[in-house]
C-alpha cells in the first residue's frame, strides 16, 4: 500500500515535469495533434467511400462500422497516451545505452519507462473514438444498459492494456536483438485489421489477430457485444483474460531481458 | 568492507562477423559466436571512506566492473556486495545505496531548469525536507551549484554540467560514489575544482568513491590505492607509493655543467663503483645539460652530485622523479613486474 501510494506521488512528479518540458515547444504538440486528426480523417473518409459501393459489409451496416472503428481507438488511444515511451526500448535506449539511467534508480523499470511521457497525439485518437461514439449512441444503435456500461469500461481498460502488452513483448525482444523497432512495428500495425469486423478476412489473418496478436479482442469483438443483444458478455471476460494472461507474459519477458542488459560502450 | 568483489567475470556474446557483402551473407547464416570476456576473474575490496582510483586503457573492462557494481549488467560469474547488498539480485535497494556520474552522459532532465532535477531526485531517493535542506547548503558550498540553478540543464557548460551531476548524485548522501571519468574534457580550474569538492565529501560524509580516469592528476590527488586492470585482468592493487616504488626507481639528474668532458667522467664512475647497466649519461651540447638517469635503490644523488662537481663546474641541478603517467604507460605496454 505504501508501494503504492509512493508510486503514485512519483508518477504525478515525474509526469509534472515531463509537461513542463514540452511546454516549451508547444509547435511540436499543435503539429503532433494535427497529424493525428488527419490521419484519423482519412480512416472514417475510407469508410465512407467504400459504402458508397457497397452497402453493408457482411451484413453490418455502414453505422455499425462507424462504431466499431470509432470503439477500437479508445483503447488505442489510452494506451497511446500512456505508454508511447515503449517505443524508445525497441528502437534506440537498449543500442544506445540509454537504459542505463532506469538501472541506477531504486524504482521499478516498467514504472519509469512509462512513467517518463504521456503522449499528446493521442488525444487525437480518443477525441476522434469519443466523437463517434456520440454520434453511434445519439443514432440508437448501441445497446445502454448497467451491465454494458459497466462492462464497457472494463473492455476498454483491457483493451489498452492488451496494447500495452504487445507493445511491451515486442520492444523487449531489443534485449536480445539490440534493436526490435521492427517487429514491433509490424506487430502493432496488425490492429488496423481488427477496426473492421474480422470475418472479411481469409481464416488465417483471422486466427493471427484473434489468438496470437489479438487485437480482434481490442476493437470488433468486445464491439460487437455492444451492438448485438445475442452477443454474450462472456467475449469481454475473455478479453480480460487474454489482457492479464498476455501482459503477464510480456512483463516476465521484460524482467529477463533487462537481466540480460548489455549496456553500450566497453 | 562497504565493497566486496569476487571472482567476477563478464563475457559478451556476438555473432561472428565476415568481411565484405559475401561475409555478411553467410554471417545471416552462421551460428558462429565470438565471446569476448571483458572482465576476467577479478577480486578486491574496498573498506569504508577509501578513495579507490580504477584504472586501465580503453577498453580494459574499468565501465564494465563499475556497471556490474551498479547493478546495470549482471555478472556472467562471480558476484559482488556493495554495502552488504548485491546490485544483481537487489538492484533497487542496491540504488538508494549509491551515486553514479558518468562523465560522457548526463542524468539530469535536459531541458528542465537544474532546480527542477533536484526537486525530482528529491522524490525518487524520498529524501526528507531537514536532510535536503542541510544536503543543499552543502552542495551549494563545494560545487557553487546556485549560479546555474535556475537555468535548463541543456545550456549549462561541460564544467557547470559536471557539478550539477555530481550534485544529483549526492543528494540523497550515498554510501558509495561511482564516478566515471569525472573530469573528462574539463578545464584545469574546473579540475581543481572538483577534486576539491570529491575531498570534502568523502571526508565529511565518509562516502567510499571509486573513480576511473585517464587523467593522472585524478589519481595523485585523491586516490590513496589504486587498482590497475588490463585486458579484463587485475594486475595491480595497492597503495600508489608501493606503485611508484616499484616502477618508479628510475631518476633523472639534470645538470647545467661547463668544460665537459666524457672521459673523466667515465673514469668518475669507475672509482665511485658503479657498473655500466646502473646508468645512463646524455650530453646536451647546445643547453650544456648533462643528465644522469640512474636506479635510486643503487646509486645516490649526492653521490653524483660530489663526482661530478669534483670534475666540472656545476650551474644548475634539477632532479626529475618518474611520472606516474609514464608508469603506467610502461605497465600498459610490458605488463606487471
Amino acid at each position: 500500500m505504501r508501494t503504492c501510494k509512493r508510486y503514485m506521488r512519483l508518477y504525478r512528479v515525474l509526469i509534472t515535469q515531463f509537461l513542463k518540458g514540452i511546454m516549451q515547444s508547444k509547435v511540436d504538440f499543435l503539429m503532433g495533434l494535427l497529424g493525428f486528426f488527419f490521419t484519423q480523417f482519412m480512416g472514417i473518409a475510407f469508410l465512407y467511400l467504400v459504402f458508397r459501393q457497397v452497402p453493408s459489409l457482411q451484413g453490418w451496416t455502414l453505422e455499425q462500422l462507424i462504431f466499431i472503428y470509432g470503439f477500437a481507438q479508445i483503447p488505442r488511444g489510452i494506451d497511446h497516451l500512456l505508454t508511447d515511451n515503449i517505443w524508445l526500448i525497441a528502437w534506440r535506449m537498449v543500442l544506445s545505452g540509454d537504459f542505463d539511467r532506469y538501472m541506477l534508480r531504486p524504482m521499478n523499470l516498467f514504472f519509469q519507462v512509462i512513467a517518463e511521457k504521456l503522449q499528446p497525439d493521442a488525444l487525437g485518437e480518443l477525441l476522434v473514438g469519443g466523437i463517434l461514439l456520440v454520434i453511434s449512441l445519439q443514432k440508437g444503435i448501441v445497446i445502454v444498459d448497467g451491465v454494458h456500461m459497466v462492462l464497457f469500461f472494463v473492455s476498454v481498460m483491457a483493451g489498452a492494456l492488451i496494447y500495452t502488452a504487445i507493445k511491451l513483448f515486442f520492444a523487449s525482444l531489443s534485449f536480445w536483438v539490440k534493436i526490435s523497432g521492427p517487429f514491433l512495428q509490424t506487430a502493432y500495425e496488425m490492429a488496423d485489421f481488427a477496426k473492421y469486423p474480422t470475418e472479411i478476412y481469409h481464416r488465417a489473418i483471422r486466427f493471427v489477430i484473434t489468438w496470437i496478436i489479438p487485437f480482434a479482442f481490442v476493437a470488433y469483438l468486445p464491439a460487437s457485444f455492444f451492438l448485438k443483444a445475442e452477443v454474450s458478455p462472456g467475449i469481454i471476460g475473455i478479453e480480460c483474460i487474454m489482457a492479464v494472461v498476455l501482459f503477464s507474459i510480456a512483463y516476465v519477458v521484460f524482467t529477463i531481458g533487462t537481466r540480460r542488459y548489455e549496456s553500450a560502450g566497453n | 568492507m562497504m565493497i566486496e568483489v569476487s571472482h567476477i567475470s563478464k563475457s559478451f556474446v556476438s555473432p561472428k562477423k565476415y568481411p565484405g557483402l559475401k561475409g555478411a551473407i553467410k554471417g545471416l547464416f552462421s551460428t558462429e559466436k565470438i565471446e569476448k570476456k571483458a572482465v576476467d576473474d577479478i577480486s578486491f575490496s574496498i573498506k569504508e571512506g577509501e578513495i579507490v582510483g580504477y584504472i586501465g586503457s580503453n577498453g580494459a573492462g574499468k565501465s564494465t566492473t563499475i556497471k556490474m557494481m551498479t547493478g546495470i549488467l549482471s555478472p556472467t560469474e562471480g558476484n559482488c556486495l556493495v554495502n552488504g547488498v548485491d546490485p544483481n539480485k537487489k538492484r533497487k535497494e542496491n540504488a538508494k545505496n549509491i551515486g553514479v556520474v558518468f562523465g560522457q552522459r548526463t542524468q539530469l532532465w535536459w531541458d528542465l531548469p537544474l532546480s527542477e532535477s533536484f526537486t525530482i531526485l528529491k522524490e525518487i531517493y524520498d529524501v526528507c525536507d531537514e536532510d535536503y535542506a542541510e544536503r543543499m547548503e552543502f552542495l551549494n558550498r563545494v560545487l557553487e551549484l546556485q549560479e546555474f540553478f535556475d537555468r535548463p540543464v541543456r545550456t549549462l557548460s561541460l564544467g557547470q554540467r559536471m557539478r550539477a551531476d555530481l550534485g544529483a548524485a549526492l543528494l540523497h548522501n550515498p554510501r558509495v560514489l561511482y564516478l566515471d571519468e569525472p573530469t573528462i574534457g574539463l578545464d584545469l580550474v574546473v579540475k581543481e575544482n572538483i577534486r576539491e569538492a570529491i575531498k570534502e565529501i568523502n571526508a565529511k560524509y565518509k562516502t567510499t568513491v571509486i573513480l576511473t580516469t585517464h587523467d593522472i592528476g585524478d589519481i595523485e590527488e585523491l586516490c590513496s590505492r589504486i587498482i590497475i586492470i588490463d585486458q579484463g585482468k587485475k594486475i595491480y592493487d595497492g597503495s600508489l607509493q608501493k606503485l611508484k616504488d616499484l616502477y618508479g626507481a628510475k631518476r633523472t639528474v639534470s645538470m647545467e655543467v661547463r668544460n665537459y668532458n666524457q672521459k673523466k667522467l667515465a673514469n668518475l664512475w669507475e672509482t665511485l663503483g658503479v657498473k655500466e647497466e646502473d646508468y645512463e649519461t646524455e650530453y646536451d651540447k647546445e643547453q650544456r645539460i648533462l643528465s644522469v638517469a640512474f636506479d635510486k635503490n643503487k646509486i645516490h644523488v649526492p653521490e653524483i652530485l660530489t663526482a661530478v662537481m669534483s670534475q666540472m663546474e656545476v650551474k644548475d641541478v634539477q632532479i626529475e622523479e618518474t611520472q606516474l603517467e609514464d608508469i603506467v604507460k610502461q605497465i600498459y605496454h610490458s605488463g606487471v613486474k
